[in-house]
């Protein structure tokens, strides 16, 4: 005690001794009921638990709910979201495909027929088994990486250039899943793989518009192959229907043939008929109608019977020399 | 300061509570424990949960669990002398720590005994193919299960004769070439695209000709066989015409000939014609002679 506080203020009533509530004998059931709080446990909807007892595994797969088990440390507890995907990267690091980079020497594989290719692989997986995936490895996603990136390599290591690059990725996909899964059960990771995925596959930059061409060349062939179906389609309607033409003109001119000659045959019929009935009339009309149309129009000259002719007249009067 | 019996009963608490904490131990899941005594391995522990052993024993923690080790990328020669650039992964574990402890000691020390043994296996592996066999499409050769199993056993056998350790797989994490190659592979790259885009365009082109000469050679087809066609049809027209009239014509020729040949005078006689006519033609004679002109 100082002066200043006596001064200030007077002194505290000393507490009765009854009244504290701190006795050592309540401290110590404090601390009993609270270490003994720590035998109860929840695991959230999310997780499951792996429950062991002086480092041994006693209950395997602890589901959500509220638990009980003996206190710290006899008893621990180790929570793991289950449902949870990890990603990982084979081929680069998680940030390159947002920084839009690459390396070379991590992502560069080799293909069968001697191409050097970059590829870049996103791995998710999740836990299956927790045991296993807490205590089987030391470090489950470098071991998840390693067994992708072997099966990626064996089978991108078979292939070809062009079928790494267009038909045969989901293929690779497919096997390079199921083969990884394999092998990690093989060393019972307590891993499951859900997908492995090409999220680039690219030539190597020194090649790149090589390889562009490529692709520029196909959709050249496959322009001019469409720009000849196109000469085709428009040639051959057209020359059917000019085939059409000549068959309809050919069938119009048959037609219009056979009824001219009818036609014809038929007047001459009707007029033979009177003919013959009165021939020599007729044969006499025919004749000077005829003689009406025609005589007019040429030049005549009329000599008698008897006299003789002088052809020179006829030399005078018409620029044709007359027939004999 | 004489010694009460509440000392000695606290003294007795505390040795009772340190030999208690001398024997009882707990091994997790993840670990080995080696019993030693004043320093000379005694037993190998492998089951977790609470164990005893002796208070003047002690115990010491291997780390049990499966550890992958990344050997730094190294060139092989093929059989036929060229270099490949392999990366290689080794999953293992202390399997004997005894004998662990006795050889190597730590991990690192066995990653570097463990990389001799795998590059020694995989160096022999690599020289007994040709470079073509090891990276080839269709048929794989050096990545068949068979070899890697058998390359594990031999690394695991010797693993764990000489270092307790197992080995549970020895794979190759990717294949390349060294640096100095890559270049040439980058030109033979170049040249191979080169190759493809122009058989491309050549396939185009020859497909292009075919579909338009099939057309020209459709049209033609199309055009001729209509002409062959017409042409016979305007011979059946003139054919039939030709019939009609003969069999009409035929009935009475006489007409027809007289009929036909004032037609004709028609057309052949015009104003260019100069004709000389008799008063003792057919049609002067009665202009000379009246009507004793007419017969």
């Amino acid at each position: 005690m100082n002066l200043l506080e006596t001064a200030a203020q007077p002194p505290e009533p000393p507490a009765p001794a009854g009244a504290r509530w701190w006795t050592p004998r309540r401290i110590a059931l404090g601390v009993l009921a609270l270490w003994l709080l720590t035998s109860i446990y929840m695991v959230p909807a999310d997780q499951q638990a792996v429950e062991t007892r002086f480092g041994a595994m006693i209950a395997p797969r602890v589901l959500p709910g509220l638990h009980i088990s003996l206190p710290w440390p006899i008893d621990r507890v180790t929570k793991l979201k289950v449902q949870q995907f990890q990603r990982l990267v084979v081929g680069g690091d998680i940030s390159d495909s947002v920084l839009g980079r690459t390396q070379p020497l991590v992502s560069q594989f080799l293909t069968g027929d001697q191409n050097i290719i970059y590829l870049r692989v996103v791995v998710q997986y999740s836990v299956g088994a927790p045991v296993d995936y807490l205590f089987q490895a030391q470090d489950v996603a470098r071991a998840t990486g390693a067994a992708v990136e072997a099966e990626l390599a064996r089978r991108v290591g078979r292939r070809s250039v062009d079928a790494v690059l267009t038909t045969e990725k989901a293929a690779i996909q497919e096997e390079v899943r199921g083969a990884a899964q394999q092998r990690l059960n093989d060393y019972r990771l307590g891993v499951r793989i859900s997908t492995v995925n090409i999220e680039s596959v690219a030539p190597p930059p020194e090649a790149a518009d090589a390889f562009r061409d490529v692709a520029s060349a196909r959709a050249d062939s496959s322009r001019i192959v469409n720009e000849a179906q196109g000469y085709s389609n428009d040639v051959i309607p057209k020359a059917r229907g000019e085939a059409q033409q000549l068959l309809e003109a050919a069938a119009a001119f048959k037609q219009r043939k056979i009824n001219e000659a009818l036609g014809d045959a038929a007047r001459f019929n009707q007029v033979a008929a009177e003919y013959a009935r009165a021939g020599e009339v007729n044969g006499r009309r025919l004749y000077l109608e005829t003689m009406e149309q025609v005589l007019p129009k040429i030049k005549k000259l009329i000599v008698d019977q008897s006299g003789n002719l002088d052809l020179t007249i006829i030399r005078k009067g018409a620029e044709p020399p007359a027939p004999k | 300061m004489k010694l009460t019996k509440t000392h000695y009963r606290v003294a007795a608490g505390a040795g009772f509570l340190l030999l208690l904490w001398l024997t009882f131990f707990a091994v997790r899941e993840t670990e080995f424990v080696l019993i030693t005594q004043f320093g000379k391995p005694v037993r190998t522990v492998t089951s977790a949960g609470l164990q005893a052993k002796w208070f003047f024993q002690t115990a010491t923690y291997f780390d049990r669990r499966l550890r992958i080790y990344n050997p730094r990328p190294s060139e092989f020669l093929s059989r036929d002398k060229k270099n490949l650039l392999m990366e290689s992964y080794v999953a293992w574990r202390i399997e004997d720590p005894k004998r662990f402890v006795e050889t190597v000691g730590d991990a690192v020390a066995a990653e570097m005994r463990l990389h001799d043994i795998v590059w020694a296996g995989l160096s022999a592996l690599v020289g007994t193919h040709d470079f073509e066999s090891i990276v080839t499409v269709g048929a794989e050769k050096l990545h068949a299960q068979e070899i890697f199993d058998e390359l594990t056993q031999a690394t695991d056998r010797a693993a764990l004769a000489q270092y307790g350790l197992r080995v549970v797989d020895v794979r190759i994490k990717r294949l390349n070439l060294p640096e100095q190659n890559k270049q040439s592979v980058y030109a033979r790259m170049r040249a191979e695209r080169e190759r493809i885009a122009r058989q491309y365009r050549a396939e185009g082109e020859e497909q292009a000709l075919r579909i338009r000469a099939d057309a020209d050679r459709q049209r033609e087809e199309l055009l001729s066989a209509a002409y062959k066609e017409a042409e016979k049809t305007r011979g059946e027209g003139d054919a039939e015409s030709t019939r009609v009239y003969s069999q009409a014509y035929s009935r009475n020729p006489r007409f027809y000939k007289l009929l036909r040949t004032l037609e004709a005078y028609k057309k052949i006689l015009d104003d260019k014609t100069t004709a000389i006519l008799s008063t003792d033609s057919e049609l002067l004679k009665v202009l000379m002679r009246g009507e004793s002109g007419v017969q």
